[in-house]
């Protein structure tokens, strides 16, 4: 058997419920369960995650800023009639990464990308990603509790649980000892 | 648009603090050395697990264990953040590991020095974690976007790195005399190789201008390691302990700590494959890339048996 390293997921995690999902970075994984929980492995060390999204990296279908002023707007294909709902993400400031923003109805990729554009304006974002939403996988409500609740308990992953500042105060106020 | 045109756009927008984001143009070389960069970054992070991961077995207590494991789990992820920014550029992640373990790649020298005592802990995280985060905090304003995002987070996560090793050499080096001398003997195996992490002096770096010119880098290597002396070797020195550099001194005019001369003949022997563990680090990063293939496998297996979504 060939010795693959798998497709890519784009995983976006969820700090707070009441903050968007953010492009987090990205896994390999046979399928899309399986990415879930290497994007919990990989990106949710730290309790600062109440939800993951996964999508198959290559359905995303992107349009940049830049690109845009160098080719100008792509051209919508006209649609075969059948529409379904995309999600779309936008990255909005230079340092920030891609946020779920909403959600638009087109009848393929390209279509959406274009329908993302008309919808949020060409001023608002620096990238456009949208995905076709039936093929986004969501960690459960159920599973919140297991999947992030171990990184609660390690508070020593954290650098303000070692107080060296204090340590070398404590010591600089110290006569200094023979070695 | 000619290609003149499109580099001088391409350079403007770096010079109005832009990220370049993958979609967008840019020239060749930039891409060809971000990705010579991002994956020699990641190669050094899953090396980086080698001399750490043989003392999780041995750590003197279940705290010191449980931050050591922390830390080790934590380069890994980070060498997956680094993989993934490469695969953004065309690199696959498949070719990347490839020339790992076929010796073609390079990885941080420092990763090819032996770990011998548990000292050595304290004063890796403090030493050769606290230089890493001065280029990754560097690396995470680089102009390219997924780049400098990966070292925003990692460079998050790595100052716990940096501060246990710190609070475990300042420790250390108020303890018992036996505990004195440990940390000395690290701290004076480990300064020089931490040193020559920033790489050669600025004119013997070739590639030094056109990736500061790109805003890839900001600040150069004899610029970092001034700064890692700066920080670093004072507090040493208060901690009763020395650094094995007879010419260390602060220099009042330009208000520098200074170094004596590198042993640049010793850093090129390591890079080049003749230090001290080369071959041991190739030898256990291959044996976990074979002694992995079976999960892969049944994985893959198990992903084709089910039925399509």
């Amino acid at each position: 058997m060939k010795d693959t390293q798998w497709p890519i997921y784009q995983v976006f995690h969820q700090e707070q419920p009441d903050r968007p999902h953010t492009n987090a970075g990205a896994v390999h994984a046979p399928d899309a369960e399986l990415a879930l929980q290497n994007a919990r492995d990989v990106f949710v060390r730290r309790p600062d995650c109440v939800s993951l999204w996964v999508v198959p990296a290559d359905q995303i279908f992107s349009l940049t800023a830049e690109e845009i002023e160098r080719a100008g707007l792509p051209p919508t294909p006209a649609g075969n009639g059948d529409s379904q709902r995309y999600l779309v993400f936008l990255k909005r400031t230079q340092a920030g990464s891609h946020e779920h923003v909403g959600a638009v109805s087109a009848s393929s990729g390209p279509a959406a990308l274009g329908e993302a554009v008309r919808s949020f304006g060409t001023e608002e974002a620096l990238v456009w990603w949208v995905v076709p939403e039936g093929l986004v996988e969501r960690t459960d409500a159920a599973e919140v509790g297991s999947l992030f609740g171990p990184a609660k308990d390690k508070p020593y992953r954290d650098q303000a649980f070692y107080h060296t500042t204090t340590l070398m105060r404590q010591i600089r106020g110290r006569p200094r000892q023979e070695t | 648009m000619n290609e003149a045109d499109r580099l001088k756009a391409f350079e403007e927008r770096i010079r109005r603090g832009e990220k370049i984001e993958p979609g967008d143009w840019m020239p060749d070389e930039y891409r060809r050395q971000l990705i010579r960069m991002i994956s020699q970054h990641a190669h050094s992070e899953v090396v980086g697990m080698l001399p750490e991961g043989a003392w999780i077995t041995r750590a003197p207590n279940l705290r010191r264990k449980l931050v050591l494991l922390a830390k080790v789990q934590d380069e890994a992820g980070h060498g997956q953040y680094l993989y993934h920014a490469a695969e953004t550029l065309g690199a696959t992640r498949e070719e990347m590991i490839e020339a790992l373990l076929s010796g073609r790649a390079k990885y941080s020298s420092i990763f090819n020095y032996p770990s011998l005592s548990w000292a050595d802990m304290g004063v890796i995280g403090w030493f050769v974690d606290g230089a890493a985060i001065l280029n990754q905090t560097m690396l995470a304003r680089c102009s390219y976007g997924p780049y400098s995002r990966a070292n925003i987070r990692i460079s998050a996560e790595e100052s716990f790195h940096m501060k246990q090793g710190k609070e475990q050499v300042i420790l250390m080096s108020q303890g018992s005399p036996l505990q004195r001398s440990m940390v000395q003997d690290a701290a004076n195996r480990w300064w020089w190789p931490t040193i020559m992490m920033f790489g050669p002096h600025d004119h013997d770096s070739p590639n030094s201008p056109v990736l500061i010119r790109w805003g890839i880098k900001t600040k150069t290597n004899d610029q970092l390691r001034q700064d890692f002396v700066n920080q670093v070797a004072p507090e040493v020195l208060e901690l009763g302990l020395s650094l094995p550099d007879p010419e260390l001194h602060f220099d009042q005019a330009s208000g520098n700590w200074l170094i004596g001369p590198i042993d640049w003949d010793e850093f090129w022997r390591v890079v080049k494959g003749d230090g001290p563990c080369n071959a041991e680090r190739m030898a256990a990063r291959r044996k976990a890339h074979a002694d992995g293939e079976w999960v892969r496998e049944a994985l893959a297996g198990y992903a084709e048996r089910q039925p399509a979504a």
